[in-house]
């Protein structure tokens, strides 16, 4: 076999790989029980359809972990005292007295799946040699999903935390990985006499505030625009591209984050100040850090940025229910009737080291590629009654620095700046609650993305590119994704979604002849999700 | 001479009814916990609706307390002393769902009254807090006494006569006895889930 064909044969390994990947593992989803333990409620008190929250839940997640009000009087097991109330006057002369929960806060999740893909899921291997085994899509089949454990709440003086692990994934003890990690002071403004709630400060590893959170979707899938990676690469077939942005939307970040404000009504804000990430993998061998060799994320000695703004405007007519956590329904309180609009931008800057030479055009020497990148978008949520209607629009621009070689020199002598490389794209997302028990759910999904075009993945019958290609037929990927979601208990849910995936296409590398017209590939998963 | 005689009747008429009112005791068996023992309704006799209302509380995410009995007619009051949004809601008043009712939001420190004009088993709820659960048992007579939590009870003044007595406990079938009241009587019910 020779190189040509083994290439061919990793591509479609490796694209087929990515499509089962996609389709196999639904971003993580957690709820908390060991809340429902420590104050003896339901999960629905919190979440309309776990893991999205109500509107109590994001005050209750605001707080800290803690109910809005008079939280010690919603106890049902008294918290572990670490030091009197009374030592706080002695301080600083002692340690400051904080509280620990009475019960282990602990909640664990499982889940499991079943799928079934289009026939059309084995087209690529069309292009193998006759007799080369190639990747084989089951039509359908079982997967183990998370195992996880995750454990919040609060230290009783405005201190909160987080911590989720994934102990198993697709069955593979310790595949898993630290989800969110971090500790929360709440509340900070009071120390500097601002408006109560004003600035709040987190330390650790956690999801960017995004509008909707990815790592706590109640989807099966998540949402593409937030799992879009930004890789362009030089291959003749169009603008070249010099980009190997691997950071996603939807990646975990390690750093600080200020925010103020609350999300179930009026403002909203956060900045966050963390390590780049550009890898979108593991850090490898040259990110060592100086600790015992404790290795970290940072491809660069640089920090990324991340901002939100947000104002939900709570439109129920009598104030009192307006400002209010839950509004006053004739029927018992519920979600408010609202409109919330928000914005969000990220900057960062990837760093592309390659091999090149100095001026002299014979000394070898590193040179680096430094590409600033940001996501902007804004975001709106709408909510009437049981009905939920969201969506997301995001513009990404990386900075395009393509190598160059000096006449004469024997290597990479420097970059030149070229068209940059882009791509945008959201999702619009309706969500009805039928039954306190029942939500169906639209959802419409779009990524248009420069890279992707330029990595063969526009077909044009008049110039085909030289290889083939695991990848949709147009540069914009549209993707249609009806649901529903039922609680068999408010712990237990059954979820089905149809993906109706974007269109694909074989064609012969060689020739150039295609072998299947536009396809789908489109895909029926069903999920079972517990938490306890 | 006359004056001594009316004092007599009266003394005598005294003593006449309180011969006439006996106690109804007894025990509740087969369930654990506090149980509701009350007289069914009495045919040709109506018993007026008592003044004083009687009041729930919402504390803590639970309604306080989880059993009350209430005499048909009597008025209850649901406050909510949490900070948190709660409601009130029965669906049914033992079965008939045409007795639902929903009392809609209030908050902290209100209080919302509603008048039982039907006897029976009513099982409150709250729609945001569905661990939330209490009973008002409406009772057709003012004879009635929630049991101690070894299942004992003692009605005080039920006029001599043939009743049907029924005990009622949270998740088992109620039991209705026929029982002659006489002075001291006694009755014990054994309820099964």
């Amino acid at each position: 076999m020779n190189g040509k064909w083994l290439s061919l044969l990793s591509a479609s390994m490796f694209a087929g790989l990515s499509v089962l990947a996609v389709l196999s593992v639904p971003p993580k989803a957690d709820a908390i029980p060991a809340f429902s333990r420590k104050y003896g409620t339901s999960c629905s008190t919190c979440h309309s359809d776990f893991p999205k929250l109500n509107d109590f839940g994001k005050a209750f997640k605001d707080a800290g972990f803690k109910f809005p009000k008079d939280d010690e009087s919603f106890l049902k097991t008294p918290p572990v005292l670490l030091g009197a109330p009374a030592q706080a006057e002695l301080w600083p002369h002692t340690i400051y007295p904080g509280s620990i929960p009475g019960t282990l806060p602990v909640g664990l999740r499982y889940n499991t799946y079943y799928q079934q893909i289009g026939a059309n899921r084995n087209n690529f291997n069309q292009v193998l040699p006759a007799g080369t085994i190639g990747n084989f899509v089951p039509k359908s089949d079982f997967q183990p999903g998370f195992f996880s454990i995750f454990t919040a709440g609060n230290f009783g003086t405005g201190i909160s935390w987080w911590v989720d692990d994934d102990i198993s994934v697709a069955g593979a003890n310790a595949n898993g990985a630290l989800g969110d990690g971090y500790l929360k002071f709440n509340d900070v403004s009071r120390f500097l006499k601002l408006p109560k709630d004003s600035l709040n400060l987190r330390a650790g590893q956690f999801e960017l505030d995004l509008p909707f959170s990815q790592a706590r979707t109640w989807n099966l899938s998540g949402w593409d625009i937030f799992s879009e990676a930004n890789v362009g690469i030089q291959n003749g077939l169009g603008p070249a591209q010099n980009v190997s942005n691997g950071s996603k939307l939807e990646d975990a970040a390690n750093g600080v984050e200020f925010s103020g404000g609350h999300i179930y009504q009026g403002y909203h804000y956060s900045v966050a100040v963390f390590d780049q990430n550009t890898t979108g993998v593991a850090p490898t061998a040259p990110n060592i850090g100086p600790q015992n060799g404790v290795s970290f994320n940072s491809d660069a000695n640089f920090k990324d940025l991340y901002g939100r703004l947000v104002y939900r405007f709570n439109l129920e007519k009598d104030p009192a229910s307006r400002n209010d956590v839950q509004a006053a329904g004739t029927m018992g309180p519920r979600d408010h009737t609202y409109l919330a609009l928000g914005t969000i931008y990220f900057y960062g800057r990837t760093a592309q080291p390659v091999s090149g030479v100095q001026a002299d055009g014979v000394t070898p020497t590193v040179l680096t590629a430094r590409e600033p990148f940001y996501r902007v978008g804004g975001d709106v949520n709408f909510n009437y009654r049981n009905l939920n209607v969201f969506g997301v629009y995001v513009a990404a621009h990386d900075h395009n620095l393509l190598p160059v070689t000096a006449p004469g020199a024997a290597g990479i002598t420097g970059f030149a700046s070229a068209p940059a490389a882009t791509f945008s794209g959201g999702f619009a997302e309706v969500d009805y609650l039928a039954l306190p028990w029942a939500m169906t759910i639209m959802r419409w999904d779009q990524v248009k993305s420069s890279a992707d075009r330029i990595n063969f993945i526009q077909y044009n019958p008049s110039a085909p590119p030289g290889s083939s290609f695991f990848s949709p037929y147009s540069a914009t990927r549209n993707r249609f994704t009806p649901g529903e979601q039922f609680l068999i208990h408010a712990n237990i849910k059954a979820s089905v979604e149809y993906q109706i995936m974007p269109q694909q296409i074989v064609y012969n590398p060689a020739t150039g002849e295609i072998i299947t017209g536009p396809f789908r590939t489109n895909a029926l998963i069903l999920g079972l999700e517990w938490v306890y | 001479m006359k004056r001594i005689a009316l004092v007599a009747i009266a003394v005598m008429l005294a003593l006449g009814t309180a011969a006439f009112a006996g106690t109804l005791h007894g025990k509740v068996s087969g369930v654990n916990g506090e149980s509701v023992v009350y007289i069914e309704a009495v045919a040709g006799k109506t018993f007026p609706a008592p003044a004083q209302h009687i009041t729930i509380d919402q504390k803590g995410l639970m309604f306080v307390p989880h059993i009350t009995v209430a005499q048909q007619g009597a008025t209850v009051e649901f406050l909510n002393s949490d900070s948190v949004a709660h409601n009130v809601f029965w669906p049914a008043i033992s079965g008939n769902k045409k007795l639902g009712h929903n009392l809609g939001t209030w908050p902290q420190g209100q209080r919302k009254s509603f008048k039982f004009d039907d006897p029976g088993v009513v099982s409150l709820l709250c729609n945001v807090h569905p661990e939330m659960s209490a009973y008002v048992i409406v009772s057709p007579t003012p004879y009635f006494a929630v049991t101690d939590k070894a299942g004992e009870f003692k009605i005080d003044n039920v006029p001599d006569g043939a009743y049907t007595a029924t005990a009622w406990h949270e998740g088992a079938k109620n039991k209705s006895n026929p029982v002659k009241v006489a002075g001291d009587t006694a009755a014990d019910f054994t309820l099964s889930k």
